[in-house]
């Protein structure tokens, strides 16, 4: 849709096509795009997906929808199309709500009731945000209850850290999460970032959440055998705040303007994680982010939650060693994006992408990779620590330029006068791309991230995503944990 | 309301929307003869096939309009958008899932 009032504002007047699945979907996306008097022709997704193969079977469908094309483009305009209404500011009901029953049981049934029917829950038992609950959860940050972090997409919903901490308590949280819960909003506000589209694509895709630093260990979050599972308070309640803040400050409904056709795995809770620093033999995460070992951080990831997990295997799943496991790692590595090299929506390296930015949306990736503390330990005992581990993997992962078939040459070549191999890369890969030489399937050893997580026994896996994600800058950013007043961690 | 009434004062959960300007639509070309029409596809797969058909049909309806198809983003980027512009007189832009 902002491509279409992209083109309108720009002076040439068009009209949007989409699916009935969507056409809520698009009335919303034009208004949020300030609009919202877009044309569009909406056409059967039963009929459009079935039909498009080919030009035959497509064609009773678009002479359907021809005329009403032809209108849409040559219709005069309304007079409220010529000069459409200011769109008024509002908080979507009143600001305070009474629920009055017989008993705390009825009321409370009630209010969940009244807050679902709203859409402002997320379909399990919400707790009420009274005032009171509210002062108790804005006790655990020094930050003002008016102070604005920023506005949440798709509705562009101002998040203020009164409203965050409204959603914090629906959600079950404890007043000393909430600068943790803080800095994830402000991960999702910054404009850098993927939320969108993780938030509201058609792909399953997910937001993995990383805690990192002290202050994780001093809300107990779970590092060890089931930390991605329940039972959690903090990780799995920071989490839910997090979904219940997305859903009620930037006005994010499924099947309304959150199109995840299946939905989205670990729905109410998102993917929220705390490195196992207790055993960890590394340095923090975030010191790799340019982030001190005794700062407390945030890290939010766009992943491909619907995909398959790659598992590297250990733990009791048979015998294992760090060698076998970087093995399983690299080869997976070489199989999964070597595929990127010339395939996948975008159409690979050798594409523009899809968004904005080159290599957009496609091509080449970026991994998640959640390693085992016994493994860490190992890898440690071989001299590596995160940063010569990434650059051993890198360079492990490569492919004898002589193997490469013409379509991936190419394909390489292209994305190198088209930038999406950038300009401090280059040199490497053109090291690489001549008879002898070695050419690497990831584009730097920056685009594997490593993790330790998990108790003992544990398993190595990993998620991926798009290098550079399809409408925005990144796929990953780091915040800095801060206005703790409940805990000695994230007090700057 | 009687004494053993359970009263619950909430909080709204919801983040403000502000106020904006909306804006209006560009002035529709009154006819399409001789007009230069842009089918913009978006890359999801069969649009090609849909913009084939739709081509054979204003060409029989308006046989002096011309058609220009342009294949990129899911969101048309700037630089396509400036040299496409000069091109067209009117736009399709499809499909938007």
């Amino acid at each position: 849709m902002a491509g279409t009032v992209l083109l309108e504002k720009l002076g040439k007047p068009g009209v949007f096509i989409n699916c009935d699945t969507f056409d809520e979907d698009a009335k919303s996306a034009a208004s949020d795009n300030a609009m919202p008097g877009v044309r569009h022709c909406t056409i059967s997704s039963a009929d459009f997906y079935k039909l498009r193969g080919n030009v035959e079977t497509v064609r009773p469908l678009v002479e359907g929808v021809f005329d009403d094309i032809i209108d849409a483009l040559t219709t005069p305009l309304t007079p409220e199309e010529a000069k459409p209404p200011k769109v008024e500011g509002d908080e979507d009901g009143p600001h305070e709500i009474t629920v009055t029953a017989e008993s705390y049981p009825d009321a409370t049934e009630e209010f969940n009731e009244i807050y679902l029917n709203n859409r402002w829950g997320d379909g399990l038992p919400l707790l009420p945000p009274t005032p009171e609950r509210v002062k108790w959860m804005l006790s655990g940050t020094s930050r003002s209850p008016q102070e604005v972090i920023g506005k949440i997409n798709p509705k562009q919903g101002v998040a203020t850290i009164e409203k965050i901490a409204i959603n914090a308590v629906m959600a079950g949280a404890k007043p000393e999460y909430m600068p943790v819960i803080i800095a994830v909003m402000e991960a999702l506000a910054d404009d850098s970032f993927d939320d969108l589209h993780v938030l509201a694509s058609a792909g399953s895709f997910n937001l993995l959440i990383v805690v990192t630093g002290p202050i994780a260990q001093e809300l107990k979050m779970e590092a060890g055998i089931g930390f991605m599972g329940h039972g959690w308070r903090s990780n799995n309640t920071i989490g839910r705040a997090v979904r219940l803040a997305t859903l009620n400050i930037g006005r994010l409904w499924p099947a309304k303007n959150d199109m995840a056709l299946i939905g989205r795995i670990s729905p109410h809770t998102f993917h929220t994680i705390t490195e196992n620093a207790a055993l960890s033999q590394w340095e923090p995460y975030h010191t790799t982010r340019g982030f001190k070992a005794g700062d407390s951080c945030v890290t939010v990831a766009s992943i491909h939650g619907s995909s398959p997990l790659q598992h590297f295997y250990g733990g009791m799943i048979g015998t294992w060693t760090a060698e076998g496991i970087l093995d399983n790692l690299v080869n997976d590595l070489i199989r999964s994006d070597r595929w990127g090299f010339t395939r996948g929506l975008s159409g690979g390296w050798g594409s523009k992408g899809v968004g904005k930015y080159p290599g957009s949306g496609g091509g080449a990736m970026k991994h998640f990779v959640i390693l085992f503390p016994e493994l860490v330990a190992e890898f440690k005992k071989m001299g590596y620590d995160q940063k010569s581990l990434q650059d051993e993997i890198y360079r492990r992962a490569s492919i004898p330029y002589d193997d490469l078939d013409e379509a991936e040459r190419k394909n390489i070549q292209t994305g190198m006068e088209l930038g999406v191999v950038p300009a401090d890369r280059k040199a490497v890969f053109e090291a690489g791309m001549k008879s002898g030489g070695m050419v690497p399937v990831l584009i730097s050893p920056e685009d594997l991230h490593l993790f330790v997580a998990g108790g003992a026994p544990g398993c190595a896996f990993s998620y991926d995503y798009y290098r550079v994600p399809p409408y925005t800058q990144t796929a990953i950013l780091t915040k800095l944990i801060t206005g703790a007043t409940l805990t000695k961690a994230g007090a700057t | 309301m009687s004494e053993n009434t359970v009263k619950l004062e909430l909080l709204n959960p919801r983040g403000v929307v502000e106020a904006k300007q909306t804006l209006a639509l560009t002035p529709r070309v009154t006819d399409l003869t001789g007009k230069r029409v842009g089918l913009y596809w978006n890359s999801k797969p069969g649009m090609d096939n849909f913009y084939t058909v739709f081509d054979e049909l204003l060409k029989k309806k308006y046989p002096t309009a011309t058609t220009s198809l342009l294949r990129g983003a899911f969101l048309i980027r700037d630089e396509d958008a400036e040299a496409w512009l000069p091109q067209i007189d009117t736009f399709v832009y499809g499909v938007g899932d």
